[in-house]
């Protein structure tokens, strides 16, 4: 009863004309910013923290934390249409949803995409306004043991990422693992494959690469074919899924709503881990794995479901614990302190109209979107239509005031044009970039998470198998490469991974 | 002898026409660009525009904040070094990473190009135990890393940092010997501390005293007297080891920006500091606000910039 009536607080506190207006805004410009590639959430919530100060501090929390989700949604309709996915979080929703695009499926994909992020910022709001506060006190038990077996975890599952060779998927693992080393070494200070270049001291942006492998190579692979019409070759068949789409799409969501509710709540990769894992899933239960990369509609409503629910419950540590888990939550974290708010579990007992009115404007907000971004689609799949001659120089200059606003340099710029080429050539060699960017997210936090593990036990590697959580990952890593290497089970794997290309 | 004399003659009458024509319009002609070396949302990034509206007000200009992250700073040095000495770029400058820096690699700038205009904060370097340790102060702190070598970890805000140096001073100090466990931020350091991971947490007073302190100890500030924002917190002097760390942040020029406009900035960034409503945003931020001007900070540099040769010297903290 007591969660009723704090819901109920909740809700009269957030659906408040200013409350709402604000929230529409939060939800229109993150979808606005989501919709361009580079401009992410961080810096929009950094331009605007100044506007904040003159407002109340829910309206003004309401609207940042609508920005941020809103961000998630316009970055999978880019990520669909035209292969450029925004953020780290979308890159797997390229993978099948630009597939779907170009066989004339934009719609159904968009429309799913929307719908299941909606369902799985519902179900994550949920569990954020439910469970929260317990939910919190797990992630914290994840040390560097952890970290470093659930990376183990991830990257075994990579491999199932590519629908081509397992080889190359293997190869395009190390590579992504090499670009993630050069930079900084975090532990000694001393610098790694930078070649002298200060740009380069800190690494290679994420958005540098994506840009590049996938948006910019895309641009060089559609001119090889001189086409004038539009970008898809399939006429549009309807903008509406199918039955069988949502037959196909419903399971997934609801698993995806699952993997990200939970990963999103860990403090750093959790939101673009939950993506991953989530098409990882998807194609390790489906009756017919070569589906996916083909345009499988799994393959888009597992992961969109999956990185709302991670992008819903990364405020759980948040309001709860005052952990911000990744750069946006540091952004609202400063903008709650400039309000003279502290985040913390004392948020709850003192100031409930403001947690549960955030939580509830989450939802709202959520709905929002869904209502903004239905008759939406319709204009989004229009503009596959036109000429790809006036379309390409468009989408190129997306990619470079993107990349450029990472860190306002233009040295990204040509990195990722040079990123672009290589992924051209990836292209003709039939390796997918796929794997590439998941090795390349993971292989830092790997190698961090290991020698800050064994920094901590004093170089006694047993740390991994006495902490039960690392053990049991491991376990499950252990049985993940048994059902590979097992000649029985080998068979369907291959099946999963027959290329039909070649 | 006399030609030298004479283009010295003609280039210091040149440096009083630009400056005199750029002084009659500064700051009105165009916005003032200010360098923030980190990424958005960072501390500074949230004191830069926290201070942005009473800036413009003071100046009667308009401020552009411009996020240029990497190389710890880096790379937004050695733009303003770059930068055209006419009054309307500025960089935010922190130590000790600014100072440190200089003693660790060879930069692609060079220092003496850069002038310090206004301090802004002296942020005390603090060490930070979850509320259930066995510790109570430093010295217990320091008893029980004697008995047991390298068994206490102090997470840090990485490699170099003023976490990492008051970490390596204490060492020194102390005769004991600690386990440093670099983390990319404050934020991480905190997440791990708070899960029982590390036993210490390298964090700046800012970084605990402005939040919810009910499940950590500060147990120790290393500044020369306790800040206001946290009263209750001992110094490492006070507690009987000699070590004094803090970060500091504040604003800097181009070292041929005419004197007149270093002054100007210097006061406006003053006047802001003391104003009641900055003040009371400061606060909030549990920002420890220290404003000194740019030749009282810099008169400051060179026995730091010293120590920590010294430090680099016997331990060098890059491998």
């Amino acid at each position: 009863m007591e969660f009723l009536d704090s819901l109920i607080l909740g809700f009269s506190t957030a659906a408040t004309p200013t409350n709402l207006l604000f929230c529409l805004m939060g939800a229109l410009l993150g979808t606005l910013i989501g919709v361009l590639p580079g401009i992410g959430p961080t810096a929009t919530l950094a331009i605007l923290l100044p506007i904040t100060f003159f407002l109340p501090p829910l309206a003004a929390l309401i609207m940042l934390a609508g920005i941020f989700y809103g961000a998630q949604y316009g970055g999978s309709t880019t990520a669909i249409l035209v292969n450029l996915p925004g953020e780290a979080s979308s890159v797997v929703t390229a993978i099948d949803g630009y597939q779907m695009a170009k066989q004339g499926r934009a719609g159904a994909a968009l429309a799913v995409a929307a719908l299941g992020s909606f369902f799985a910022g519902t179900v994550s709001t949920l569990g954020l306004a439910i469970a929260g506060p317990a939910l919190a006190t797990l992630a914290l038990s994840f040390g560097p043991a952890e970290y470093f077996s659930l990376t183990i975890f991830g990257l075994l599952c990579a491999t199932v990422l590519a629908s081509g060779s397992v080889i190359k998927a293997i190869a395009m693992i190390c590579i992504g693992l090499l670009l993630g080393m050069v930079g900084t070494d975090v532990n000694s200070g001393s610098e790694r494959l930078t070649f002298g270049a200060t740009e380069l001291f800190d690494g290679v942006e994420f958005v540098v690469i994506a840009v590049g492998l996938f948006g910019i190579a895309e641009i060089i692979v559609n001119l090889e074919t001189p086409e004038l019409r539009g970008l898809i070759a399939a006429k549009i068949s309807r903008l509406w899924p199918t039955r069988d789409d949502f037959r196909r799409a419903w399971p997934a969501v609801l698993r995806g709503t699952g993997l990200g509710t939970f990963l999103g709540i860990l403090p750093g990769g959790g939101a673009t881990l939950s993506a991953f894992s989530a098409y990882t899933l998807e194609k390790k239960v489906s009756r017919d794995p070569r589906r996916f990369g083909k345009g499988a509609i799994e393959g888009v409503a597992g992961p969109e479901a999956a990185n709302n629910a991670g992008a819903q419950s990364s405020f759980i540590p948040l309001l709860t614990l005052g952990i911000p888990s990744n750069a946006v939550m540091a952004m609202l974290l400063g903008a709650m302190t400039i309000h003279g708010i502290t985040p913390g579990p004392a948020v709850i007992q003192n100031q409930p109209e403001l947690f549960w009115g955030l939580v509830a404007s989450m939802w709202i907000g959520n709905a929002m979107l869904l209502v903004i971004n239905l008759p939406l689609i319709g204009l989004w799949v229009r503009l596959l239509t036109v000429p790809y001659r006036l379309l390409y120089p468009a989408i190129l200059l997306f990619c470079c005031v993107g990349v450029y606003s990472v860190s306002n340099r233009a040295f990204d710029v040509a990195l990722a044009v040079g990123f672009g080429f290589l992924g051209y050539l990836f292209r003709k060699a039939k390796c997918e970039p796929g794997p590439l960017l998941l090795g390349f997210v993971l292989g830092p936090l790997l190698e961090t998470n290991l020698r800050r593990a064994l920094l901590i036990s004093q170089g006694d590697p047993s740390v991994f198998i006495q902490r039960p959580i690392s053990l049991a990952l491991l376990v499950a890593a252990l049985g993940l490469l048994v059902l590979m290497v097992v000649p029985a089970v080998r068979k369907t794997r291959e099946e999963a991974f027959v290329d039909e290309e070649s | 002898m006399l030609k030298i004399l004479k283009t010295l003659c003609i280039g210091a009458l040149a440096a009083t026409v630009t400056a005199g024509t750029a002084q009659a319009e500064w700051p009105k002609d165009r916005p003032i660009e200010i360098i923030v070396a980190f990424a958005p949302g960072g501390s500074t990034d949230v004191m830069a525009r926290a201070m942005q509206p009473y800036l413009e007000k003071e100046l009667g200009a308009k401020i552009v904040i411009i996020n240029k992250p990497g190389a710890s700073g880096e790379i937004a040095y050695t733009q303003l070094s770059q930068a055209k000495p006419d009054g309307y770029t500025f960089s935010f400058i922190n130590t000790p990473g600014y100072l440190s820096m200089q003693v660790q690699r060879k930069l692609r700038y060079d220092p003496k190009s850069i002038q310090a205009v206004a301090r802004i904060v002296d942020d005390p370097t603090a060490f930070v135990v979850r509320e259930d340790a066995p510790f109570k102060s430093l010295k217990e702190l320091v008893a029980h890393a004697k008995a047991n070598p390298k068994a206490v970890s102090v997470g840090s805000s990485g490699v170099g940092t003023d976490d990492h140096l008051a970490t390596i001073l204490l060492e020194q100090a102390a005769g004991v010997s600690l386990t440093h466990v670099p983390f990319p931020g404050a934020g991480e350091t905190r997440t791990a501390l708070l899960g029982n991971h590390i036993t210490v947490g390298g964090l700046n007073v800012s970084e605990f005293a402005g939040g919810d302190t009910t499940n950590i100890r500060p147990l120790v500030q290393f500044s020369d007297k306790r800040a206001a924002e946290a009263p209750n917190v001992p110094t490492a002097q006070e507690q009987g080891f000699d070590v004094v760390m803090s970060s500091e942040r504040g604003l800097a020029a181009h070292r041929d920006v005419p004197a007149d406009i270093r002054t100007k900035f210097s006061d406006a960034v003053k006047r802001v500091v003391d104003d009641p409503q900055f003040k009371e945003q400061a606060k909030k931020l549990a920002l420890p606000l220290a404003y000194l001007s740019g030749e009282d900070w810099e008169k400051q540099m060179p026995k730091r910039l010293q120590s920590f040769q010294e430090i680099w010297n016997k331990t060098p903290w890059v491998q």
